[in-house]
């Protein structure tokens, strides 16, 4: 028995900050709870952007969180552009934009020592992948610029075939995200506890044979050594302040979903009058930004938060009574749609040894969708194998309603002094 | 005799299949870690051999053979999820399948569930693990979870 029963409810923080910042904009989903208003915030630098919960350009994302981005040539006030539809992605990091979403403005290409241009290839467990050049922009968000950053530009007419070496369903298998209805969004925002999509020690040198960089001289791809200001990095991290991290701060949604929510995702932690910790327990992460979460007395050690997954991912059908939804062709289509709501209290405890309980209901899935809604608290789904117990759970938009989650980024110092090197959650 | 031994060469050769380890047999271990250009780390728990083999751009993938020397199971764990196709085979036609009726789940781990052939591809960027195996193939008294 590995349960750990101390925690802090977190609830007092929630109550307690930007309460005055969130909206609901579901007006069909019944009845909602706000938060009550709090005293009045004006921080020295706008570091809030909005936060949408909504299906996206492709009208069928379940729990699609998104923001707007402005990204302009570097040092340009006019080259500029601001792209709606941007997913809000605590799972990855640094700023990725379809080629189509930048319209006209050309931004400058990030090169290798010989002048090549630097493609980057992106797997998703999905099996599928993205694919472009990587360039160089001003990105703006409220107040905040990220001056000169790399950016993944994900190519809808790729100039170069994607490298073999990075496909993980090799030639056949593979599937690209690199189009809006495949991506269901126009751009990637990642936002993780680590700052970069790659540490320059890996992919600084083409001799370590990381394939995630190239360069295609001559048109054949082989995997590049990057300059380290050329590796995609979540632009809080290149901010001149606020850059320690970010508080993504969402409504409740009440039981069986609501049309849309809106939130705000606010920079820096610690830093400004409206993102302090206050009362928030601090879960520091492991080196692959993990912690662990323990379910009836099983401990699953690969587990993290991910606002780019769209539901509590855990699990699997055949533990929890086959609750498995199944399509009408009789595929399963990976959700879980019990007869009846079920609830669920399991444990986190972070790298720093802070424990403390989340509780969380799973509604039938298939009801919740035909609403035609956007936003769901108990959405969930499977894991993994059928008779196997995962190594994770992933907690994914569902966890973010009715929460305060600050995610911070690894190597920058914890408020309260908690060591957490590979970065840390507090909620 | 110099014949005979050129007949034995070509045959060996072709009993090895080429890019195929899931469902085959131990040899293709072999090429998996010169394919993978990783070093191999053998061991024998109860019921069936494990190589572990470190992959030099991070992470480790296992091969589970059963004691006739068939590859009942694979797992991985590394920053980049390695080329299922050379570790699954024709079992990566499969995995196909499964993906474009699981279109609805965004970030979501890839799930497939056969009668005899069980996958799952799960984690986050520079996080990733999975596993694979075959049901049938599993060694007498060796349970499933082993293989993760």
């Amino acid at each position: 028995m590995t349960v750990k029963k101390s925690f802090v409810a977190s609830l007092g923080l929630f109550l307690s900050v930007v309460g005055g910042l969130i909206v609901m904009a579901g007006c069909s989903g019944g009845g909602s709870s706000s938060p009550s208003p709090l005293q009045p915030v004006t921080p020295t630098t706008n570091n809030s952007v909005t936060l949408s919960v909504n299906l996206g350009p492709t009208g069928d994302y379940d729990n699609g969180l998104f923001t707007s981005v402005e990204v302009c040539a570097p040092g340009s006030t006019t080259n500029c552009t601001t792209i709606p539809n941007i997913l809000v992605d605590t799972g990855s990091q640094g700023l990725r934009l379809l080629s189509g979403a930048l319209g006209s403005v050309s931004l400058p290409s990030v090169t290798d020592a010989s002048g090549n241009d630097i493609q980057e290839c992106i797997q998703f467990i999905s099996r599928a992948y993205i694919w472009g050049p990587v360039a160089q922009a001003d990105i703006h968000l409220a107040g905040e610029t990220a001056s000169k950053a790399a950016v993944q530009i994900i190519s809808e007419s790729p100039a170069y075939p994607v490298p073999t070496s990075c496909l993980s369903a090799g030639t056949n298998g593979a599937v690209d995200y690199n189009s809006v209805s495949a991506l269901g969004a126009n751009g990637i925002l990642g936002v993780a506890n680590i700052a970069q999509d790659c540490p320059a020690s890996e992919c600084g040198a083409a001799s370590n044979g990381i394939p995630q960089y190239f360069v295609c001289p001559s048109g054949s791809c082989q995997i590049a050594s990057v300059p380290s200001t050329g590796i995609v990095t979540n632009p809080v991290a290149l901010f001149s302040q606020d850059n320690n991290g970010v508080l993504i701060s969402l409504p409740t949604v009440p039981a069986g979903g609501a049309a849309t929510a809106s939130g705000s995702l606010i920079f820096g932690i610690g830093t400004e009058s409206n993102n302090a910790l206050g009362s928030a327990q601090i879960y520091a992460v492991d080196s692959y930004s993990n912690f662990t979460t323990t379910y009836n007395g099983t401990e699953f050690s690969d587990s993290f938060i991910d606002s780019g997954s769209n539901a509590l991912y855990f699990l699997d059908s055949a533990s929890l009574g086959n609750i498995e939804c199944i399509d009408n062709q009789g595929n399963p289509t990976g959700f879980y749609c019990p007869a009846s709501t079920l609830n669920f209290t399991v444990t986190n405890t972070g790298t720093n040894g802070t424990s403390g309980s989340v509780t969380f209901s799973i509604a039938n899935a298939g009801t919740l969708i035909s609403t035609g809604f956007a936003a769901f608290n108990d959405l969930g789904g499977d894991s993994g194998g059928t008779s196997l117990l995962t190594d994770y759970f992933d907690f994914g938009v569902p966890f973010f309603f009715g929460r305060n989650v600050f995610v911070g980024i690894g190597g920058t110092t914890v408020p309260t002094g908690v060591s957490a090197p590979y970065g840390y959650w507090a909620y | 005799m110099k014949t005979m031994l050129g007949v034995l060469l070509v045959l060996t050769l072709g009993a090895v299949p080429a890019l195929a380890v899931l469902g085959q047999y131990e040899s293709s271990v072999s090429l998996d870690q010169q394919y993978l250009r990783g070093q191999d780390r053998v061991t024998k728990p109860q019921g069936y051999t494990l190589h572990q083999i470190t992959v030099p751009t991070g992470g480790v993938v296992s091969e589970y053979v059963t004691p006739q020397g068939k590859v009942f199971g694979v797992s991985w764990r590394a920053p980049l999820i390695p080329n299922l196709q050379q570790l699954l085979g024709a079992y990566v036609a499969e995995v196909q399948k499964a993906a474009e009726a699981q279109t609805r789940r965004r970030g979501a781990p890839l799930i497939v569930r056969e009668n005899d052939f069980i996958f799952v591809s799960g984690g986050h960027m520079r996080s990733f693990h999975g596993f694979a195996y075959v049901p049938s193939l599993l060694p007498q008294n060796v349970p499933a979870e082993v293989v993760r």
